[in-house]
């Protein structure tokens, strides 16, 4: 098991590398010079030549690319992500900083509706297959997965917002301002979670063991939680741990559309900036988290399944 | 095992929401609706403040004309005193002698005398490098302060735009010299203190700002006493916190579309309001292509060109279908010339006068070369490729194949630049910088103008005529350089002008005293209040 371990971690680390070298390259991939770029983020209205020197120097891009790239690397181990072109007096890693704790506000509460709503939704629909109850609910889960999240959130918008005037349209605060977002990142999960919860049931119910369960005369309720419920949770374990990062990447639009202040946000600002260093971050840290979210649930379902270890 | 992890997972989750919520509630609600006070506006922005240093160009200038002032101010009248009461110009227009307004202090209760004035010019010229792109900059010979309430500024030659430049709230706009760090601004500030109508006493980057009065202001106070300013990114979520009255005025050149503009434009409860042209928009055509080196074949295409479709098809009426390379409310710009009319028979009839016949494939030929020309566009702009694919169309029916071609932003500015084009969009500088700073960038390789214009016969004698009317003194020397100048482009038919860029504004219908100012990206909220 500590092998499994220590050779997991090991494993991450030339994948991180490769992923901080992807993120790096893509930046000196762009045909314009960054240093002009920087200049033109800053709304210089004419950029002189002058001006490019210096911004050049300032940003230390008279290096060869390698020694850039193993500037920046130890730079990010040290905490140290540059400086944004936008606004040359914050550092990256301030920026980040500052947005991520909305990010994962908005994220947490996503992923507490998620829970809330898709385990016992999912675990009814199985329960009462074909029902009238699973028919809607099969149906809301078809076209709410097919809605796109923008559109979604202004809807709601419009509807809670304008129309009813019960909650703020945008910005952030209090708890009010965080329902509509919340609520429209998760949709999109809630019914992944209900499809996937109730398909694994399904086919929980036809295992032998459920059957013995039946022949020993145990009571419904409890085969159908104690022992049904808890194997289907499983698969859905590993998917949630892995739909952490996604939620934390994928509340980018939402983020947008209601003046969330997270990270989403601010990557999309830096897109429309052109604050490559920005851009740059952000990726890294989304896939970094995709890199560590995946080991750790990995390593917790190897823990808590004997199955997977006995195959290791 | 697994069950109470879940549970575990579930409450840790809740708790962590929990207290993120607890971290952040409470402390914006600053920025609230609007809904509680007549002295109160809200404004709405699409992006954060940012740096508001005034020496530099990263912040909002509409925030950083709320927070400084500069020496003198650009009027509809023309020039009006600002920190400067009133000013001399000696008789070879090289020395610029300012009497400084007495009495003005800074927010923090800094005097703003010549001193400060001095130090902050002195600061502004430690970053020269970045500020060459305004012609006084390269002219300047000195600044200095005889006396507290004196200023003088020495230029090596004349240059008229000088109070033009000068009015701009960048980067001639005066900080508190107790911001600068080491005398300098231009490794930022540590405060955004000037003098003046307003103060910034709170923001949270990407959230808002508030600004409220500054009680010590020399001018005329403001009525509205707190401008708060959202950032709202999306469009569509900018209108809905208008409707549900979380935002009184969306402001500014494109922060509304035609759609959100017709809808409101009978509305009572909401006004909608359009400004003069601000800036022009056209497509430049290159002069040192082999086709378009001729110029029958330029002014067949400015007929071919229907500027009203564009405007009403395209823009819904919003920009008005522009006849020349500067709108006549442009300074200098009102000399009569005649607009090259839409008629695509005249085109087609010129095309062939030039030897271009049609071929088989309803495209024209010459000595076997086809008539295709490449349009670039920035493909971030939605309407400048639907302008392309419209004109595309257009161009079509009378014989010329246009290929179509957008680059991302960085990328089109590029290959403009280097001239890499034969037609391609842009946009003039805009006001107070049309037509002086303009035209004078299409005498460096700075944009596309000066690569565009290389194939003129008349290259020279048009720099030359700009220089000129940068330095002359006489009025009527200047009008007569300019007429000549902007003769000569539109003859030469270089430019073609699409439409005009218009200010737009849409606010609550009791909000009163909007109007557009002379600077595109000037909000004048000393002029706005509430019935």
């Amino acid at each position: 098991m500590k092998r499994y371990v220590v050779r997991r971690l090991l494993l991450a680390i030339p994948l991180l590398l490769a992923i901080s070298f992807v993120c790096f390259m893509f930046i000196n991939l762009i045909p314009s010079n960054p240093a002009e770029v920087a200049l033109r983020v800053q709304q210089m209205p004419v950029i002189t030549q002058e001006a490019i020197t210096e911004m050049e120097e300032m940003l230390g891009l008279n290096k060869p690319f390698i020694v850039r790239y193993f500037d920046w690397l130890i730079g990010c181990l040290q905490g140290d992500f540059g400086i944004s072109y936008v606004n040359p007096t914050r550092t990256v890693a301030g920026e980040i900083l500052r947005c991520l704790p909305a990010t994962l506000q908005l994220a947490g509460a996503s992923f507490v509706i998620v829970l809330v709503l898709s385990i016992p939704i999912g675990f009814l629909c199985a329960v009462y297959k074909d029902s009238v109850f699973d028919r809607v609910m099969r149906g809301i889960v078809f076209v709410s997965t097919a809605m796109p999240p923008y559109w979604v959130g202004l809807l709601l918008m419009w509807g809670i917002g304008v129309k009813l005037g019960w909650l703020p349209t945008n910005g952030s605060g209090t708890p009010q301002h965080l329902i509509l977002p919340a609520f429209t990142v998760a949709l999109s999960y809630i019914s992944t979670y209900i499809r996937l919860i109730r398909n694994n049931m399904l086919e929980n119910m036809k295992q032998d063991y459920v059957l013995y369960a039946n022949v020993r005369g145990l009571p419904q309720k409890a085969i159908l939680v104690k022992h049904i419920l808890k194997n289907s949770m499983h698969t859905c374990i590993v998917a949630m741990g892995m739909s952490i990062p996604q939620l934390i990447s994928g509340t980018i639009v939402v983020e947008n559309v209601f003046s969330w202040p997270g990270l989403g946000t601010l990557c999309i600002s830096s897109v429309f900036n052109r604050d490559y260093p920005v851009i740059q971050t952000y990726v890294l840290l989304i896939g970094v988290l995709f890199v560590v979210f995946n080991l750790l649930f990995d390593i917790l379902q190897t823990v808590s399944d004997p199955r997977l270890r006995k195959e290791n | 095992m697994k069950k109470r992890f879940v549970a575990a997972m579930l409450a840790g989750t809740m708790a962590f929401s929990m207290l993120a919520g607890c971290g952040t509630s409470g402390d914006t609600s600053s920025a609230g609706t609007s809904e509680n006070s007549n002295s109160e506006l809200v404004f709405v922005n699409y992006r954060d403040i940012r740096d508001l240093n005034p020496h530099l160009y990263a912040g909002e200038m509409y925030a950083q004309s709320m927070l400084y002032d500069t020496l003198v101010s650009i009027t509809d009248d023309g020039y009006e005193g600002c920190l400067a009461e009133s000013w001399e110009i000696s008789e070879d227009g090289k020395i610029y002698t300012f009497k400084i307004r007495e009495g003005v202090t800074f927010s923090d209760g800094e005097i703003c005398d010549a001193n400060a004035i001095l130090a902050n010019f002195n600061a502004i010229i430690a970053n020269k490098e970045r500020h060459t792109w305004l012609e006084m900059m390269n002219l300047l010979v000195g600044v200095s302060a005889p006396d507290d309430y004196t200023f003088v500024i020495e230029l090596s030659e004349a240059y008229y735009p000088m109070l033009t430049e000068l009015g701009c709230i960048r980067p001639f706009a005066m900080i508190s010299p107790n911001c600068m760090i080491d005398g300098e601004t231009k490794d930022g500030v540590n405060g955004y203190i000037g003098t003046g109508p307003y103060v910034l006493t709170d923001f949270v980057t990407d959230e808002y700002a508030v600004f409220e009065r500054n009680e010590n202001y020399w001018g005329e106070l403001p009525a509205i006493e707190k401008i708060t300013v959202k950032v709202i990114p999306d469009n569509q979520t900018r209108i809905m916190a208008l409707e549900s009255g979380e935002i009184d005025l969306i402001f500014g050149k494109n922060m509304l579309d035609a759609d959100a503009i017709s809808q409101y434009e009978n509305s009572d409860k909401f006004t909608v309001a359009l400004s003069d042209p601000t800036s022009t928009r056209h497509i430049v055509l290159n002069t040192t292509n082999d086709i378009l080196s001729d110029v029958t074949i330029r002014q067949a295409l400015q007929h071919a060109t229907d500027r009203t479709a564009i405007s009403e098809g395209i823009f819904y009426g919003l920009e008005q279908p522009a006849d020349t390379l500067y709108s006549k409310t442009v300074p200098y710009c009102d000399i009569g010339l005649e607009p090259y009319e839409y008629d695509s028979d005249k085109a087609s009839e010129m095309l062939e006068q030039a030897g271009w016949a049609m071929g088989k494939d309803g495209v024209r030929y010459k000595d076997g070369k086809k008539l295709e020309l490449e349009l670039l566009y920035n493909s971030d702009s939605v309407t400048e490729k639907t302008i392309s694919e419209y004109l595309q169309s257009e161009y079509a029916k009378i014989g010329i194949s246009i290929k179509i071609h957008g680059e991302e932003e960085q990328s089109y500015r590029d290959n403009m630049k280097a001239g890499n084009f034969d037609m391609v969009f842009n946009i003039s500088w805009g006001m107070p910088y049309d037509p002086q700073s303009s035209l004078s960038g299409m005498t460096a390789p700075v944009y596309g103008d000066y690569a565009a214009q290389q194939g003129l016969e008349d290259k020279a004698e048009i720099d030359k005529a700009i220089a000129e009317v940068l330095t002359t003194t006489d009025e009527t020397e200047r009008q007569e350089l300019y007429t000549f100048v902007l003769t000569r482009l539109h003859e030469d038919a270089v430019y073609i002008p699409l439409t005009y860029e218009c200010n737009k504004a849409l606010y609550t219908s009791d909000l009163e005293g909007v109007h557009f100012g002379t600077d595109q990206y000037d909000v004048p909220f000393a002029d706005m209040y509430f019935e």
